[in-house]
């Protein structure tokens, strides 16, 4: 440690340039990271209140809720029970009243005594049927408690009477109604009773023709360009974090290599090589510590100066795993420089060589 | 028992056509309490046989006890031991660490000594080695005199029992050449180390016990 401070204080322009490359490296990571985990978040955060086990949907659906229809002779054996919850989905474009605006966003269709009844942070739950609960997200489109809206254009307006937060599905703010509205914007008259899909809080199972039960998870893997957008994030994450191990490889080699005659004088007066190689690991934790620590202050930073509408979620686990995961990267990196340490020759020392 | 022996020691390069014999079949003993000088020539083997001497390398034949202990039945790793705990090396290139000040060069050896002993006193190395105005400089600003005297000083901290010295005095004035070889005789004869240096200044000569002359890979006795 000792050794690795001092070198460290003593050439800062160099180390300045290791730590400022890691800064920017984790820094890129970690805005990614919230983006992804953002993103991902408004597909699903609404599947995610429900805290439920599984779902059910029609078979031809192919997994997807927004393709999903099913007629009542097929659920209402199911719906029993207040483990079980029936829902409409439909995704519809808003309008604040008095404003040109279109807002794309989902309606979901609920009882409002059911367990996916949305939980509020303000208002109350809507006693009539132009009432409407709305997520907090849509406050960026100036629609808050007591708004008249508009959906798909129609003639009626909407009032919202309960603020509801973390109802985003499919990339969009979810509205609530009750299952007879949902089911005029969906299919134009309230008497077809249709549903999109039941949902389970337990595990219960259900066999029948025509519909299939998936798992929650299997839900949102299967919401469209869910799974293709995980997978490009953490492939750009992934491939961050192994050009770190590069980089750092790249740099140490490179210093270690200008250091070699200076290791030969340590060898020859006795030091050994464990404490050489100790000293670079120990630089190699500091500088990536010091690089990720900035990276992580500034991350916490922008989060205030995004824009609300940016998908940008900080997910601090996610950051301390990542971080981890740059140090391990940092100190396999410092490893390929080990070997020429290994070999060091204390006879260099005196020879010059 | 002699601090170092060496018993029918020699060290070749190459093979066959390429061979060159550096070091001849040697014998040599060093004493507690011994100032030893090598002269010779320049490739004559000196550093060869210094280093030899010094654990750096292994000779090709022959074996060289430490205190008694032979030293061609350690591992490395005991040998780098060895050569932290009882030797003192003052390099012809220097031998400090270019980031560290010279009392951090003495901090160094606190740090890495396993057993804790009494260091001799820094202060005093400083003071003797009149270094005490640069004690915090880095060698990279210290005078070739200067940094001279700091590699020496750092070679005598851990109180080594065996110093071995490859042309110490070279960026030296007189005066101070003088006064550093004194220190080294001082050292070999008050705390009963053995010293061994390699110069070319044959006025040194005067304040050592033996001097051994080194042509073409022999070791002659000649005091």
């Amino acid at each position: 440690m000792f050794l690795a401070i001092k070198e460290i204080l003593h050439n800062k322009m160099r180390y300045l340039l290791v730590v400022f490359t890691i800064f920017l490296i984790s820094y890129m990571v970690f805005f990614l990271t919230s983006l992804a985990v953002g993103l991902a978040r408004e597909n699903r955060t609404a599947v995610d209140q429900w805290d439920a086990k599984t779902v059910v949907i029609s078979g031809y659906a192919n997994k997807s809720l927004v393709a999903s229809t099913i007629p009542q002779n097929s659920y209402q054996d199911y719906d029993k029970g207040k483990d079980v919850a029936k829902l409409g989905q439909v995704s519809v474009v808003s309008q604040l009243k008095d404003s040109k605006k279109k807002i794309n966003t989902n309606v979901f269709g609920v009882d409002w005594k059911s367990f996916i009844s949305p939980k509020l942070i303000d208002g109350r739950l809507p006693e009539k049927n132009h009432e409407v609960v709305v997520d907090d997200a849509l406050k960026n489109d100036s629609i808050k408690l007591n708004s008249q809206i508009k959906i798909n254009g129609s003639s009626k307006y909407y009032k919202v009477v309960g603020i509801t937060k973390n109802n985003s599905f499919f990339a969009t703010p979810v509205i609530f109604t009750n299952m007879d509205v949902f089911r005029t914007m969906k299919y134009g008259s309230s008497r077809t009773k249709n549903i999109s899909t039941l949902v389970f809080k337990n595990n219960k199972k259900v066999n029948a023709t025509g519909l299939e039960q998936i798992s929650i998870k299997d839900l949102i893997n299967h919401i469209p360009g869910y799974t293709a957008q995980v997978l490009v994030f953490s492939f750009m994450i992934a491939a961050m974090v192994i050009i770190t191990f590069l980089i750092i490889g790249i740099f140490m080699y490179i210093i270690t290599i200008q250091k070699i005659s200076l290791y030969g004088v340590m060898r020859a007066q006795g030091i050994r090589t464990a404490r050489i190689i100790e000293s670079l690991f120990y630089q190699i934790l500091i500088l990536t510590g010091i690089g990720a620590g900035l990276a992580l202050l500034l991350i916490g930073v922008t989060q205030f100066f995004l824009p609300k509408t940016v998908p940008f979620y900080s997910d601090w686990l996610a950051y301390i795993v990542l971080t981890l995961a740059i140090m391990v990267m940092a100190l396999l990196g410092g490893s390929l420089s080990m070997r020429r340490v290994l070999k060091i020759d204390p006879l260099s020392a005196i020879e010059g060589e | 028992m002699p601090l170092i022996e060496m018993i029918n020691v020699n060290r070749q390069y190459g093979s066959g056509r390429t061979l060159v014999e550096a070091l001849h079949p040697t014998n040599f003993v060093l004493n507690k309490g011994e100032f030893v000088a090598i002269i010779g020539p320049s490739g004559s083997g000196k550093t060869t046989f210094l280093t030899i001497l010094g654990l750096l390398q292994s000779p090709t034949q022959g074996k060289i006890f430490v205190n008694g202990k032979d030293t061609s039945k350690m591992n490395s790793g005991q040998r780098t031991d060895l050569r932290f705990n009882k030797f003192g090396f003052i390099l012809q290139a220097s031998n400090l660490i270019p980031f560290l000040s010279v009392n951090d060069q003495f901090k160094v050896v606190d740090k890495f000594s396993r057993s804790k002993r009494r260091s001799r006193n820094s202060a005093e190395l400083l003071r003797l080695l009149d270094l005490q105005n640069v004690a915090n400089n880095y060698p990279s600003n210290l005078s070739g005199g200067e940094r001279q005297r700091a590699a020496i000083a750092r070679a005598l901290y851990n109180n080594p029992e065996i110093i071995l010295a490859d042309e110490p005095t070279a960026s030296l004035d007189s005066k101070r050449a003088q006064q550093v070889v004194s220190l080294l005789a001082q050292v070999a004869h008050e705390s009963q180390r053995g010293v061994i240096m390699i110069t070319h200044d044959t006025r040194l000569l005067a304040m050592t016990d033996h001097v051994y002359e080194m042509q073409d890979g022999f070791l002659r006795q000649q005091k």
